[in-house]
């Protein structure tokens, strides 16, 4: 018997964005599934996406409703969501209710009547809704079938008719020990919601699925129009290989600054510019994408903080033209600043633009607005998600340059506010200093974790070209980056 | 009042339903047997219950507007007592008998809470030689 014999579990689709790549491809065909978590945690419209995206005339899906919601209120509220197609009803989403039968039988004539329909309909999918409702009625009714045998045949009964299952229930977590439907079940996916100050955060896990690898951990998800919308956590990119790191430099677009860098930043670095207000770090990040578009290189700006409008003017200003490449779909400006988002679904916008135009250059301006624009309660897992964010997206080649604005003092000379150094591959700091009663500016590389780079303090000027490094590397003074240098006096001279 | 497109789908139902019927169905009317079959697929729907619920306020609609369905009363399993001594077929109401117009209102009902197309899609499964493609949209035209 070779590998090739092996039987081969087809993967359906979920119906739900995103969940197929958290699942490793699909659900498993014939798989029983259990959808757990709390009421109005999107339950029963993961169940409906799943059926509304499987079902056919010829393997329908049987949707069983019990005790609870009632199904035309169900149907009512369902077929608001863009995926529900109600010319699927009856001939391929057939809904049956079984209350009736909950609440003068037995499960063993529920286990009958499932079985009937089943054999008539010959169904692909088959969901029951809410199966705890009718696990409670069913409880405390000595002389029924036991329900561990209920499930035990139900599960055998849907997987010989070649059928894929959910049931679903509202279960609390410390109910996962000691409860026969989650030991029989081969998927147990859940869904949790959480108000976190004025914050709803929605996030799944797949606790458990039979056949293949799921991307572990809590993945986070929306619902919308379209129903559910979920974000890997590892974005989409599990399966990807790195991009091997080439040699190939990437300019800035200021010429000194690539001398200093070695000849330029390297391909799929993440570079961070720090720095306080004002000092130029949103004019070097938008000097590096405009100069990625002259290289032909697409580019993406994800800003936070003002209007994609008021991005391109300021540009503008500075003699870039942001307005052509946009029009001729070089390059995307995103604005992300509406309150609630997570890391993930940030990312997934940032990486469908970076498909859409094949972007090589990414720019985040800035950190500060980008935390700024999460949830509460994603932003206490601001550096895991940007640890995971860039690691994915410079596994795919695309270079990131991110700002940060740090509190300028004139004893300590932070690089960040975030503790994010240890994120990115290279630093350019960028910093006020106080010369001869002039309050001027000066950039220094701190890092470079792909060879050597100038040691050189340097001074510039913001001007209407840009960031402009002039003259040599600033002699004479020691101190410099406490912001407040003192000359060097001459040697022999006496203080 | 119920839209004009409800009591076109209603009286196309009617129609259909009439046609079909064969001489075992003499001593039933229509009414009375579109009735039954909405009951089955709904209750099969909704479950007994819940077409029970649903039937019930059909019925107090109606009533509304034929006085004659007075006596009619829905039964536990959501089936009618005293439907046909109601009011004979084709009573004095514009709209046909009081049974007709039970029959529209429970109709109306479905539009209200599934929409037009599921509810069409139920009909047609029920009754797919009855042409409700042409029934009136709600301005009044053929649809």
């Amino acid at each position: 018997m070779s590998t090739r014999d092996k039987v081969t579990i087809n993967k359906l689709p979920t119906g739900v964005p995103g969940l197929d790549d958290i699942v490793g491809g699909g659900l498993p065909e014939f798989s029983f599934n259990i959808i757990a978590g709390a009421p109005g945690s999107g339950k029963t419209t993961l169940a409906h996406q799943f059926v509304f995206a499987n079902a056919s005339p010829e393997r329908p899906a049987l949707y069983f409703t019990v005790l609870g919601e009632s199904a035309i209120k169900m149907l009512r509220y369902q077929q608001q969501y863009t995926f529900f197609e109600p010319s699927k009803v009856p001939d391929s989403v057939r809904f049956i209710n079984l209350s009736q039968v909950v609440l003068e039988k037995d499960l063993g004539a529920v286990l009958a009547e499932i079985i009937k329909e089943v054999e008539k309909s010959n169904p692909a999918v088959v969901v029951v809704d809410s199966f705890r409702t009718m696990v409670r009625k069913s409880q405390g009714s000595p002389g029924e079938l036991d329900l561990q045998a209920f499930i035990q045949q139900l599960a055998l009964f849907l997987a010989s008719w070649q059928a894929t299952t959910f049931l679903i229930g509202e279960y609390a977590e410390d109910e996962l020990r000691d409860n026969p439907i989650f030991t029989v079940a081969d998927g147990l996916f859940w869904l949790r919601q959480t108000a976190e100050r004025n914050s709803i955060v929605r996030k799944l896990q797949i606790v458990k699925l039979r056949g293949q690898a799921s991307v572990p951990g809590l993945h986070t998800f929306r619902i919308t129009d379209g129903g559910l919308q979920a974000f890997s956590r590892t974005f989409g990119l599990s399966g990807h290989k790195r991009k091997e790191s080439g040699t190939r430099r990437l300019s800035i677009g200021i010429p000194v600054l690539d001398k200093m860098m070695g000849g330029g930043i390297p391909e799929g670095d993440s570079v961070l510019v720090t720095g306080a207000s004002g000092t130029g770090k949103s004019v070097l990040a938008t000097q590096f994408i405009a100069e990625g578009i002259r290289q032909g290189e697409p580019g993406i700006v994800a800003v936070f903080e003002e209007r994609p409008q008021a991005y391109t003017d300021r540009a503008s200003n500075l003699g870039m033209d942001l307005e052509t490449p946009q029009k001729d779909g070089n390059l995307l400006i995103l604005y992300l600043r509406p309150l609630d988002l997570s890391v993930d679904e940030t990312m997934n916008e940032i990486l469908e633009a970076v498909k859409k135009i094949g972007a090589k250059r990414l720019v985040i301006d800035s950190l500060a607005g980008f935390e700024m624009a999460l949830s509460p309660g994603f932003r206490e897992d601001f550096r895991e998600s940007l640890y995971r964010m860039i690691f994915a997206l410079t596994g795919i080649g695309v270079t990131i340059l991110s700002t940060v604005e740090v509190d300028e003092s004139f004893t300590e000379f932070p690089f960040s506010t975030y503790s994010i150094s240890f994120l990115t591959d290279d630093i350019i700091r960028l910093r006020y200093v106080s010369i001869e009663g002039q309050l001027r500016k000066i950039l220094v590389i701190i890092k470079m974790r792909g060879g050597s780079h100038s040691q050189d303090i340097r001074e510039y000027e913001i001007t209407s070209d840009g960031l402009v490094i002039a003259g040599e590397r600033l002699k004479g003074y020691e101190r410099l980056i406490s912001g407040i240098p003192a000359r060097v006096k001459p040697s022999g001279e006496k203080g | 009042m119920l839209p004009l497109e409800t009591r076109d789908l209603a009286r196309q139902i009617l129609a259909s339903e009439a046609s079909a019927g064969d001489s075992s169905h003499a001593a039933e009317s229509a009414a009375l047997r579109v009735y039954e079959k909405l009951r089955r697929r709904l209750c099969a729907l909704a479950g007994v219950t819940g077409f029970r619920s649903l039937a019930c306020r059909a019925l107090t609609l109606a009533k509304a507007e034929a006085p004659g369905l007075e006596q009619v009363q829905v039964l536990a399993d959501g089936s009618l007592q005293g439907f046909r001594e109601a009011e004979p077929p084709g009573g004095k109401h514009p709209d046909g008998s009081g049974e007709a117009i039970l029959i529209t209102q429970l109709l109306g009902l479905l539009i209200v809470f599934l929409g037009k197309s599921m509810t069409l899609r139920l009909v047609q499964d029920a009754w797919p030689e009855a042409d409700i493609e042409n029934c009136s949209s709600g301005d009044g035209t053929r649809a």
